[in-house]
């Protein structure tokens, strides 16, 4: 990979959302927050690169699990731990909490916790564009649970019928809950679903910031031009998962990451939490090699100083 | 004038006062366009129209996504257990947009299924269940009034809200009272005012209030008659004063809920003191849900015996 501008600043906007979010789980782990909060460690390169791929008059919807992008967009480490608080210094005024949470400033315009109902409302956004000739499209991001629920399909279907600038990214995390995919249903192929109803569909995996923000740039002036809906399917891999240790799994069983603290995950630890490509940070300091991933993490850790000392 | 064409021709009128419009719903400007309730609605210069497919919890939420974009929307439907499909909508999004200050209108209107043999599709006939689950504004159409009311003040109007129309009532000459006389700002419309018995109907049960109010007249006796258009709670004030002057109040509710909205009505005029107030409702049993002709008549001699009237029964 080469080290370019543009991947330097990419993988410091990655290291800092990783260091934000190490923030936030070391202040779930003291429970300082009344409100449930799902973390996205490993999800970074993905969120990053949809907001470099962002253009003016772009929307974002999210889901329940959206620190990563509240990140991406703009959100201070400051408001997001006081939104979390209910504090009305918050990013939403403490009104949004975590699962519900907007930054109408950063074109996140709607947020929801209820699996596939965002995917509606995201046409409903794309269809007011077209109706005002604005400027733009509309992302929308679900998981691999999320596109279990019908709304997946009407708003596909509805997105191609009213030939909306809607992408729809679904963050394959592969659980859903604590259950794997393959504990809850067979196998659903999203390009051959994409194609039986007219729209397109791309596959992106390994943690590559250039590359998703390339191809994310490329689907975007496909939607833009032509009014196609595309998936865009991303495979991740949700990291912070921990075993659990009782009378049954003597060797421990395998915790899932879902929502809550990371209870294994320390700031003191740095941030990278993996040994391989499932771990966007893991990839930057291969990339930077030692010296160049110490000064980054130094110059993050300066961004954060106020958080880390308390 | 048809019941149909009077609610059309309102929408119309307000439907043409927008700069940007969007109408959509299964066969809006196609087939029967929605039974004469849609046609010629999206004739106004600003409206774009679109018949859509079958995805009622889509459609819901794109109602939702467009006001949060400001552009004012209505969806037109058939059914209203169709959009029970839409619940998560109506009510999560809904809770979250109300949040924002909305610029602009939403409105759900659905056709009520009310005309008999519809079978389990119109298990759903009261807006005020749907109301109750959503935490939403909803308005029934009976009269002239209250179709005039209701889409001159409230369709236009930054917000979310559900507007129900009766099949039933789709072919007949729509209630016009050249009586009415006062209308409150709770979507409460008086239309005869007597001193015998106040009756209030909700749901789309203004027909048969209407008739026992003529069976009174018949009689000899003078009763004061309201339509509670309103699904969701509002003030009831106007009709419980009206029944202390009477000292007789009939609630009529041609739902098939039993945990009507009317309750709240029966329980305000039993604290004010109201001496006799009674409830027509439907009595349903396992059996109501097959095909049925759903016809919901009041019994005139049941409501003599209990409001202790000599009312002339036909």
């Amino acid at each position: 990979m080469s080290i370019g501008r543009d991947y330097a600043s990419l993988s410091a906007r990655i290291v800092k959302s990783r260091f934000a979010q190490l923030v936030v789980n070391e202040h779930l782990k003291s429970k300082m927050f009344a409100i449930p909060v799902h973390l996205a460690l490993g999800h970074e390169a993905f969120s990053e690169a949809v907001a470099a791929a962002m253009r003016d008059g772009d929307k974002l919807i999210c889901s329940h699990r959206n620190l990563h992008y509240q990140f991406a967009r703009g959100a201070t480490l400051f408001e997001i731990l006081e939104e979390f608080k209910l504090s009305d210094k918050g990013l939403a005024k403490g009104r949004g909490g975590s699962m519900n949470l907007t930054n109408p400033d950063g074109s996140i315009v709607y947020t929801s916790s209820i699996l596939g109902n965002n995917l509606c409302v995201a046409a409903g956004v794309a269809l007011s564009k077209r109706i005002k000739r604005e400027e733009g499209v509309v992302s929308v991001v679900t998981g691999d649970g999320g596109m279990e629920e019908g709304a997946f399909y009407e708003t596909l279907e509805n997105a191609r019928n009213m030939d909306l600038p809607l992408i729809i990214l679904v963050e394959n995390n592969h659980w859903s809950l604590g259950t794997r995919i393959e504990e809850r249903r067979k196998p659903i192929n999203l390009s051959q679903l994409a194609s039986g109803l007219g729209a397109r569909y791309t596959a992106l995996e390994g943690n590559d910031p250039i590359q998703y923000r390339d191809e994310l740039m490329a689907v975007r002036g496909r939607v833009h031009l032509q009014r196609i809906p595309e998936i865009v399917e991303v495979r991740l891999t949700t990291l912070g998962d921990w075993r659990l240790q009782t009378d049954e799994f003597p060797g421990g069983k395998f915790i899932n990451y879902h929502a809550g603290s990371a209870p294994k995950v320390s700031l003191d630890n740095g941030p990278v939490l993996g040994s391989d490509a499932s771990d966007p940070v893991y990839l930057i300091k291969e990339n930077l090699g030692e010296p160049g991933f110490a000064r980054l993490i130094e110059s993050t850790r300066r961004l954060f100083s106020d958080f880390l000392t308390t | 004038m048809k019941y149909v064409s009077c609610v059309n021709e309102l929408f119309r009128n307000e439907i043409s006062k927008f700069h940007e419009f969007v109408l959509y719903g299964q066969n809006v400007s196609a087939g029967s366009c929605l039974g004469g309730l849609t046609r010629g609605l999206g004739e106004s210069k600003g409206c774009s129209v679109f018949n859509v497919p079958n995805t009622e919890n889509t459609l819901v939420g794109i109602g939702f996504g467009l006001m949060l974009s400001g552009t004012s929307s209505a969806f037109f439907m058939k059914q209203q257990d169709f959009l029970l499909l839409g619940i998560d909508q109506l009510t999560n999004t809904n809770n979250f947009v109300r949040q924002q200050a909305p610029t602009a209108s939403f409105t759900i209107v659905n056709i009520t299924m009310d005309a008999g043999y519809e079978g389990i599709q119109s298990s759903l006939n009261s807006l005020s269940d749907l109301c109750a689950i959503a935490n939403c504004k909803g308005y029934t159409l009976s009269s002239k009034q209250d179709a005039e009311l209701v889409v001159e003040q409230c369709f236009a109007k930054p917000g979310f809200r559900i507007i129900s129309v009766s099949q039933r009532l789709f072919a007949t000459e729509i209630l016009d009272f050249q009586t009415a006389i006062a209308v409150h700002d709770d979507f409460v419309v008086r239309y005869r005012q007597g001193d015998t018995a106040t009756i209030a109907c909700s749901n789309f049960s203004l027909p048969q209030g209407k008739k026992l109010c003529d069976h009174f007249s018949q009689s000899g006796l003078d009763a004061s008659l309201y339509g509670i258009t309103a699904a969701h709670p509002c003030s009831y004030k106007p009709i419980v004063d009206d029944a202390r002057k009477t000292g007789r109040l009939v609630i009529i509710d041609d739902s098939k809920s039993y945990s009507s909205i009317n309750a709240l009505l029966e329980i305000e005029a039993l604290r004010a003191g109201v001496g006799m107030v009674h409830v027509v409702k439907r009595r349903m049993t396992e059996d109501s849900y097959r095909p049925l002709s759903e016809s919901f008549d009041v019994d005139v001699s049941d409501v003599a015996l209990h409001l202790n009237l000599p009312l002339r029964v036909a």
